[in-house]
């Protein structure tokens, strides 16, 4: 075979544009997987049968006008089928596991041959397992397995695909879905969804910033990191400013700068991002207190979507300048 | 119960592996016994092993169901039992191959200039005028070495004294290479034995080919120049193919929308780092649809400017846009005329014999004998709008009868060719099924022509259709001796 001559590298706007994407469905998948199995637990903790269980995780998700047109009754069967495998549901599961296997199957040639194999048993194993109404126990298993095996296709592509500006992207689009999807889960506790049915006001706080730490996996580490008893300014503080818990939203942001300082013409972005995290740390407890905690999730929300136009703009969606004649 | 090979009979047709009286021809009893050697249950079990192997690195030809928020994978129909060509023949056929596709590459070069062969009447002028595939666009180009159709796929076939014809020539964008490829990485993971023992020439050095052949062509001259594959899609049916050279090639892989061309004419492709020249463009979208401005005003697969880009020769396009022109069912029947006015040699790879409608004889011994025929549009591909008369009903005959006498220039006609064959495992056992042979040439600076090629069969008994289109599949080809 003859010698390959050196060619320079380069990554199209569109591919990077997909790589982003296929970050953010694969994060998506995770936390929707993540968020159905700890909110059972949750109402298995909770003191009284609560009519509208099911409701907040819609809510959460950001597809209550999607759900109203289908369903007329928020139970458990209905949700959860809503969101594991109603393909009506643009961010259901199945849904972002399929527009992550789309995107995958473009990047086919710029990954490890492998990967889009995984993503495809994936998708695969999900329909296999999960396209039936499954008692509880069922559906956990296979919820479970589903983030194991995106875990696995993460720790795959950190371990073998090549760390250039498309990783960079995929990882961005990563932190960008994680710190969404943190702001959403906290915003969804930010309201009161007990109303006044509950019978004791501080066990059951407990219990629900307990959930709100496992559903992020944060739990073990809040203990672990000695942060007292669970309240919540502590789990907030915990949740947005711990610069060493993997979903907390200060290591979001900082992993995103991670990634955009080996990115070309990265100003714009840095300075954004730059912003974000001067802005979280700046932030005292007062924040988070009780009626605040609702616009300061806002604002987070708002900041991520600008984030997120910023890289667009930059990267994805540029007018290029053509040289004249 | 295993292979049996004193049953294995194909009829009339020519075996490539099994020899009349059921021994193996020349350079295949060591395939023929290992095969032999397996029992039900290994052949079975190799077999599942293929369909792992092809499934887990999602080789597909991709029908895609839209609107139904996914998609439907096809596997490629796959043959376990390689098809076997000693090197020695085949080195004859490369040299035929690099005859035909020199002959074609200089007939088009001239079409597009001083048109001398048809003002020296080898073949009728309005044969090229009427073409669906002439492109007035073109005219006066000189692409890099004369050169127009830099990827050729040659479909061959054997008739029943065993000998190989050129049944047509594919000018504009081929494929099927990568299937070439994947049927190897299959076979090298289910018969690794094989590989050990016999003298199979490797295949893998293709997309270096490839590229070498393509950079070649490049309107600057640098250490690197850039070179992207243009595919319509992820909803083309080739577009794993695309992928595939892409990454082979380290090739950027683009649609229409990464392309822009500038005001100074150059195609740009916009990236993360900002824009970035490109200098050639292997293209995998038909000629209408390349650009806009130019073409199909609809297409939004192409790049508006291209054409504009190409003439002004600031970007090299593969294949050139109007080589189509040679690639018409009726100019095939002119090939070995062509070869005779350009090289002045002989044709060492004889055609199919054909006749022509456009001549009255010959048109009137078709009309006469349609039963026998395979009837051929002169622009359709893919087995598409063709009759084949012994299998035609009467009123099928007839309408085509009509549609000859209405516009002869449009069909030409082949008697029926009996296919050779080679043993496929149908079941537990090996049985006889028709196959072609697509090998690829690539003309540059240099000529080149693939070991082998890919391999299609019939996989219906009796059927000669070997399309992927129509339930055709595939078989890896070795090319083995020295």
């Amino acid at each position: 075979m003859r010698p390959r001559k050196p060619g320079i590298g380069h990554t199209l706007s569109s591919t990077s544009q997909r790589s982003y994407w296929l970050g953010r469905y694969l994060e998506r998948a995770e936390s929707t997987a993540r968020l159905i199995i700890v909110n059972a637990n949750l109402l298995l903790d909770l003191p009284v049968r609560l009519p509208l269980g099911w409701r907040p995780l819609v809510h959460i998700t950001g597809s209550e006008p999607e759900f109203d047109k289908v369903f007329k009754r928020s139970n458990e069967r209905n949700v959860v089928r809503f969101l594991i495998s109603d393909l009506r549901n643009p961010a259901s599961l199945f849904s972002s596991l399929n527009l992550a296997r789309e995107n995958a199957r473009t990047l086919r040639g710029r990954m490890p041959r492998a990967a889009f194999e995984y993503v495809n048993e994936l998708v695969l194993y999900s329909r296999q397992s999960l396209s039936e109404p499954l008692s509880r126990t069922r559906r956990v298993a296979g919820l479970s397995r589903v983030m194991q095996m995106i875990q696995q296709i993460d720790g795959f592509l950190s371990g073998n695909m090549l760390h250039d500006a498309l990783w960079g992207f995929l990882r961005i689009g990563n932190f960008i879905e994680r710190a969404d999807m943190l702001s959403r889960i906290v915003d969804l506790h930010s309201t009161d969804i007990l109303g006044g049915n509950r019978p004791d006001p501080a066990s059951f706080q407990d219990v629900q910033w307990r959930s709100v730490l496992e559903s992020l996996s944060a739990l073990q580490s809040y203990n672990a990191t000695r942060q007292g008893p669970i309240d919540e300014v502590a789990v907030l503080n915990f949740l947005f400013k711990s610069p060493s818990l993997p979903r907390s939203y200060l290591r979001c942001l900082n992993q995103i700068r991670y990634n955009l300082r080996s990115l070309p013409r990265n100003e714009r972005p840095l300075q954004a991002v730059n912003r974000l995290r001067r802005e979280i740390e700046a932030v005292g407890s007062e924040a988070f207190a009780g009626d605040r905690l609702h616009g300061f999730v806002d604002d987070r929300q708002q900041d991520l979507a600008e984030l997120h136009n910023t890289i667009n703009r930059t990267y994805f969606d540029f007018k290029p300048r053509l040289p004249r004649a | 119960m295993a292979i049996d090979w004193d049953r294995y009979d194909s009829g009339l047709a020519w075996d490539e592996l099994i020899a009349p009286g059921g021994k193996p021809r020349p350079g295949g009893g060591g395939l023929c016994r290992t095969l032999g050697r397996l029992s039900d249950a290994e052949l079975a079990e190799r077999k599942a092993a293929a369909e792992l192997a092809i499934r887990a690195m999602g080789i597909t030809f991709a029908v895609y169901a839209r609107g139904k928020g996914g998609s439907i994978d096809r596997e490629w129909p796959f043959d376990i039992v390689p098809r076997l060509i000693r090197k020695r023949e085949w080195d004859a056929v490369t040299a035929g191959l690099k005859q035909r596709t020199t002959a074609l590459n200089r007939f088009i070069d001239d079409v597009y200039h001083e048109q001398r062969s048809l003002a020296d009447g080898v073949l009728p002028r309005e044969l090229v005028e009427q073409s669906r595939e002439f492109r007035p666009e073109c005219v006066g180009v000189d692409p890099p070495h004369g050169v127009w159709s830099h990827v050729c796929g040659t479909d061959l076939v054997r008739d029943a004294d065993g000998r190989f014809h050129v049944l047509e020539d594919n000018l504009r964008v081929p494929s099927g290479v990568s299937y070439m490829l994947e049927n190897r990485h299959v076979m090298k993971r289910v018969f690794p034995e094989l590989f050990e023992n016999l003298a199979i020439h490797p295949v893998d050095d293709y997309p270096d080919r490839l590229a070498e052949c393509l950079r070649s062509l490049s309107p600057r001259e640098v250490e690197a120049p850039q070179i992207v594959v243009l595919t319509p899609g992820i909803y083309n049916s080739a577009y794993f193919e695309h992928a595939y050279l892409a990454n082979a090639m380290a090739a950027e892989l683009v649609e229409g929308s990464d392309l822009a061309v500038g005001p100074d004419d150059v195609v740009y492709m916009r990236t993360v780092n900002g824009l970035v020249r490109v200098d050639i463009v292997y293209r995998r979208i038909d000629d209408l649809f390349l650009d806009p401005l130019a073409f199909n005003p609809d297409s939004a697969l192409g790049v508006p400017g291209l054409m504009r880009a190409w003439r002004a020769g600031k970007v090299a396009l593969a294949n050139s846009p109007g080589c189509g022109v040679a690639d018409d069912k009726v100019i095939y029947t002119y090939v070995p005329e062509l070869i005779r006015y350009f090289l002045g040699e002989e044709p060492l790879l004889p055609n199919v014999p054909s006749y022509r409608c456009v001549i009255k004889d010959e048109r009137d011994e078709v009309l006469d004998n349609l039963d026998k025929m395979v009837v051929k549009p002169a622009n359709e591909s893919g087995g598409y709008g063709m009759m084949i008369g012994p299998q035609a009903s009467r009123k099928e005959r007839e309408a085509f009868a009509r549609r000859i006498r209405a516009k002869p220039r449009n069909y030409m006609a082949q008697p029926m060719v009996t296919l050779s064959t080679a043993p496929t495992l149908i079941g537990a056992d090996a049985e006889p099924r028709h196959l072609d042979l697509r090998p690829f040439i690539l003309s540059g600076a240099d000529t080149y022509v693939t070991m082998g090629g890919l391999t299609r069969v019939a996989m219906r008994r009796g059927s000669t259709v070997v399309n992927s289109s129509q339930g055709g599949g595939s078989k890896d080809t070795w090319v083995v001796g020295n």
